[in-house]
């Protein structure tokens, strides 16, 4: 993989070939991601000793949504059509930066950590402003929502990536990963804090309980679904894959950063599969510890939210200072 | 200074020019029309020389320096320098004065200014000189001159709507305050120009000519008196009262680039004219930056004013302008000089940034007001299918202000980080490691709420129906006002996109500062930036646009299929009708902060219904947050102040013969003094 050399060293065949491996890759995660949802459904049914959907149903809706007509407002604007594609378009842009299999991102001369926060913020800007297009009240409850926990989670989110970054000196996801993978994990006290930190800021990005409740429809609690009651048919399909996709990118953030196990160094297929599989091993685990959070939590009542991001800071800090105070 | 092709001949140039066309705009008073033409296009032209001024000394790196004015019997020379500090500010200055001097031809034109806008129109010429000139003022006495000047254009431009009485009072208070900060300004300048025996800056600020407690002393003098005027909290009051009292396109330049002069200030004098900072300085302009950037975004949340808004957001700005300077100025006292770099560029890219951004967004705010008729959001909404362009050009704003990627403030915020980040990687101060994780977790609560606030603003202004009558019939701007912003909005874009060509500039700027040495690996090409050598970061905002754009592309694909056949339906409206009534209002949207931060804001709420207790025919809400610094820094100030005066009353009997008794006594006392010491 040659193509992880410096942009000032780059070409624009080497920058083609950065681009068509991020789309590839950009591609199996949009694969996969409406697996871990449907995966993560059914540990939850079988929690609740229910069936549960199908594990395939998520790909099924998507299906089905793409063909519906879209039903749009007669109230909304172009902004209300512009809000999912972009939100789409940044969560897909975001997965570029990000090491999945190998230990290096594709589009790592891009930028580091500090893109990848900003993008994921740009798509929840563009959604949240999408939502008050309609003039449904359920909308703006739901955008303001959305912002108002994403406001308190993201010096969280830099916190913990800060902690992690320092340690491996630099905020490039590529070259935090290598450095960690070569270094292998520390198992000093600081990562599992920031671990912890980083895991509740995944359950506040994913809108998992006890932060929002990704299966209620119910006015009082939603936060997601009420910032996106209004949209059907394709956008909508764009913006339940893209928070699908937004999940699996935190989650493999999560295991890549502090787990950098067995990330392939070549495009070698045993490599690649090894990777593969470690990594699908890792993406599951932590899908466990999701459902076992979702099912043994009740979601908190919005106003407590913010002592489960304070909760989260605290750690954060707590990380930085016992690794470098 | 020979020769028209001499850049040291351009800025008396431009002041002649300037002068020239404020004399026949007055003397065409009585047509307005042609008035405002002629002040403001000469405003754009004069503009056009500072800024071409501006940018040959930044190319070449050579200071341009001249006398505007010299008096040979007294010996006073009235002279100008400007080298790349100057020149960086310069350029700011004329990036935004030429699309507002644009916007202002249309704009001043209707309504209420059109019979005043002969005066609004040489005012701002005024204001925009006396900026150009505290900008390049080398001496004591051009700068205070210059600086007075500006305060009192500015002060008569608040007033220009001088029938309401809420305006009056902004003006007064703004006066006020400057005066107050000025008297900082002289009492520093003073001392200093005593210890150095010289009125020019090139003594007074070259180094230190006090030492000690007294170097403190003037330090925390300057930081109060160019506090004032940057809008620092806690010094901000007047901003969010003058701001949003004037002229829309003067709010625009007072927020782009008037309090940038505090900012300049501080560069100039604070951070660079008294010797190597003591590191407390670079603690307490980091704590006075985190103050206002979180506190100036938690109060501008809570607004529903438009451009009482946008002035909170000017705060904020200012905040995280002095986060950069505060960590420049760490860096620089222990003595980091590469480090020391990324804060200053950081906090100067940072103020083209803000001006281009925030002078989009109050033009655009402008427009919207005239097209409304009123200022308060909650009567807006449904404005961007009425205003398409102007919605276009506020939303480009509002993502670039959030400090959202693809737009030229992520970059500098980026910058920022990479200051604390960097920082924190290369010193091993205890002082550093515990502050700059925390500046830089306050940055992220600061950008992350302010998106917050910009969705709200965006969407309750332009988005759903329209809540009030004025917001119904509101038709779209002129060209003339739409150009402008248009212009400003591709700015956002390309400072955004084109980095490495800004911090190229910039490593120019920072190095010419004493004791800055930026890193060469800073700029990699024109489009990739770093915080230094090696692979600590790096950012390459093309590559970032070209992935959003393709998977934009993958996403408009996707949908394509059922893209062309749109079913239009109704919103639900929870059952009944909807209307502009079912709509979430602005207050609604931040309700939830409010309650979070209540610590902060501590709100006080009413409710009152009206008619019977289970079938209210009315109820009405009213909820209001504490004016903190309002009510417990300046009301006992003012009272304290008040009573002083009171007592002193007796003095000012009004009596001529006491009033030179007086004269003489203080005459008499001072020469018994000299005498005494001498």
């Amino acid at each position: 993989m040659s193509g992880w050399t410096h942009v000032a060293s780059s070409t624009p065949l080497s920058l083609a070939r950065s681009f068509a491996f991020g789309l590839l890759q950009a591609a199996v995660l949009l694969a996969v991601a409406p697996l871990l949802r449907g995966v993560i459904k059914k540990m939850k049914a079988a929690f609740q000793t229910r069936q549960g959907p199908p594990l395939l149903q998520g790909y099924y809706d998507l299906a089905k949504l793409l063909r519906k007509e879209p039903v749009r407002s007669e109230t909304a604007s172009w902004v209300f059509v512009a809000g999912p594609r972009i939100y789409f378009a940044t969560a897909v842009a975001a997965t570029m930066l990000v090491p999945v299999l190998f230990a290096g991102a594709p589009l790592e001369q891009a930028g580091g950590i500090l893109v990848l926060v900003g993008l994921l913020a740009l798509g929840r800007f563009t959604l949240a402003i999408a939502s008050l297009d309609t003039g449904s009240p359920f909308g703006g409850m739901g955008g303001s929502r959305e912002m108002t926990v994403a406001a308190l989670a993201e010096p969280a989110l830099m916190l913990g990536l800060f902690t992690v970054a320092l340690w491996a000196g630099s905020l490039n996801l590529g070259d935090l990963v290598r450095t960690t993978a070569q270094r292998g994990p520390s198992g000093h006290p600081s990562e599992l804090l920031a671990a912890a930190a980083l895991f509740i800021v995944l359950l506040a990005e994913a809108g998992r309980v006890p932060v929002d409740n990704p299966a209620t429809h119910l006015e009082l609690t939603m936060i997601h679904e009420a910032m996106v009651l209004e949209y059907a048919g394709p956008d909508l399909a764009l913006v339940e894959w893209a928070s699908a996709l937004k999940e699996l990118l935190f989650m493999t953030l999560l295991v890549n950063l502090f787990l950098p196990l067995g990330l392939a160094a070549s495009a070698a297929p045993g490599a690649i599969a090894v990777s593969g599989a470690l990594y699908a091993g890792k993406v599951f685990f932590l899908a466990v510890a999701v459902t076992l959070v979702e099912s043994t939590n009740a979601k908190l009542r919005f106003f407590r939210v913010p002592e489960l991001m304070a909760l989260s800071l605290g750690l954060g800090f707590l990380a930085l200072a016992i690794r470098f105070l | 200074m020979s020769g028209a092709l001499d850049p040291a001949a351009w800025l008396p140039a431009a002041l002649a020019l300037r002068l020239g066309s404020i004399g026949l705009a007055l003397g065409l008073a009585r047509r307005p029309a042609a008035s405002r033409w002629a002040a403001l296009g000469g405003s754009c032209l004069a503009s056009l020389l500072t800024g071409a001024l501006a940018w040959s000394v930044l190319a070449t790196g050579r200071a341009v320096g001249g006398s505007l004015l010299s008096h040979t019997a007294s010996g006073f020379v009235l002279s100008y320098s400007v080298d790349r500090l100057s020149a960086w500010f310069l350029l700011v200055l004329a990036l935004l004065g030429i699309p507002i001097a644009m916007y202002s031809l249309g704009y001043l034109g209707h309504g209420i200014l059109a019979r005043r806008s002969p005066f609004v129109a040489v005012g701002f010429s005024v204001l925009m000189g006396a900026v150009e000139m505290v900008f390049a003022a080398d001496g004591i006495v051009g700068f205070l001159f210059a600086w007075e000047l500006m305060t009192l254009a500015n002060a008569a431009l608040v007033a220009t709507e001088h029938e309401v009485g809420e305006t009056r009072r902004a003006a007064f208070l703004y006066l006020a305050m400057s005066h107050v900060a000025t008297g900082c300004l002289f009492a520093g300048f003073l001392i200093l120009a005593a210890a150095a025996g010289s009125f020019s800056f090139t003594h007074v600020l070259a180094g230190a000519p006090v030492s000690g407690a007294r170097r403190h002393a003037v330090f925390l003098l300057f930081l109060a008196g160019f506090g004032v005027k940057a809008g620092v909290i806690p010094l901000h009051v007047w901003l969010p009262e003058a701001h949003p009292a004037a002229p829309s396109s003067i709010s625009a330049l007072m927020s782009g680039v008037v309090i940038k002069t505090g900012i300049y200030g501080l560069f100039r004098v604070c951070a660079f004219g008294l010797g190597p900072p003591h590191p407390g300085w670079g603690v307490l302009i980091l704590a006075c930056g985190g103050v206002s950037a979180v506190l100036g975004v938690l109060y501008a949340l809570m607004q529903h004013d438009l451009k009482r808004l946008l002035a909170y957001h000017s705060i904020e700005n200012i905040g995280i302008i002095l986060l950069g300077l505060g960590a420049g100025m760490t860096a620089l006292s222990s003595g980091r000089a590469e480090l020391a770099a990324v804060g200053i560029a950081a906090s100067l890219y940072h103020v083209l940034n803000h001006a281009v951004f925030k002078g989009l967004l109050f033009l655009g705010a402008g427009g919207v007001v005239m097209a409304t008729g009123t200022r308060h959001i909650e009567d807006m909404g449904g404005l961007a299918k009425r205003m398409p362009w102007t919605a276009l050009f506020f939303l480009v704003g509002s993502a670039a202000i959030s400090g959202l990627p693809l737009l030229n403030g992520f970059v500098s915020e980026w910058l920022l980080f990479q200051a604390f980040l960097f920082g924190f990687q290369r010193s091993p101060e205890a002082l550093v490691r515990f502050l700059f994780p925390v500046a830089g977790a306050l940055l992220a609560l600061t950008s992350a709420l302010a998106a917050a606030c910009f969705v709200k603003a965006f969407g309750v202004t332009f988005l759903a129906l329209p809540r009030g009558e004025g917001a119904a019939k509101a038709h779209e701007s002129p060209w003339v006002m739409l150009a402008p912003q248009a212009f400003l909005a591709a700015m956002c874009v390309v400072l955004g996109l084109v980095p490495g060509f800004v911090l190229e500039e910039l490593r120019g700027v920072a190095a010419s500062l004493p004791g800055v040495r930026p890193a060469p690996e800073m700029v990699r090409g024109l489009f990739a930036i770093a915080p230094g050598p090696g692979r600590f970061d790096h950012l390459t905002p093309p590559l970032v646009a070209l992935a959003v754009v393709l998977a934009a592309g993958l996403a408009g694909a996707l949908s394509l299929r059922a893209g062309y056949r749109v079913r239009r339906a109704p919103t639900w409206g929870c059952g009944g009708e909807l209307s502009a009534r079912t709509e979430y209002t602005a207050t609604a949207f931040s309700k939830p902060l409010m309650m979070i931060f209540s610590a902060i804001y501590r709100p006080t709420r009413e409710v009152q219904t009206v008619g019977a207790a289970y079938f209210p025919r009315e109820v009405r809400y009213r909820a209001e947050i504490e004016p903190t610094f309002e009510r417990f820094v300046y009301g006992p100030l003012t009272r304290g102040v008040l009573a002083a005066a009171e007592r002193m009353k007796v003095i000012q009997a009004g009596s001529l013969h006491a009033y030179l008794a007086y004269v003489i006594a203080l005459v008499v006392s001072l020469v018994l003094l000299l005498w005494w010491r001498g």
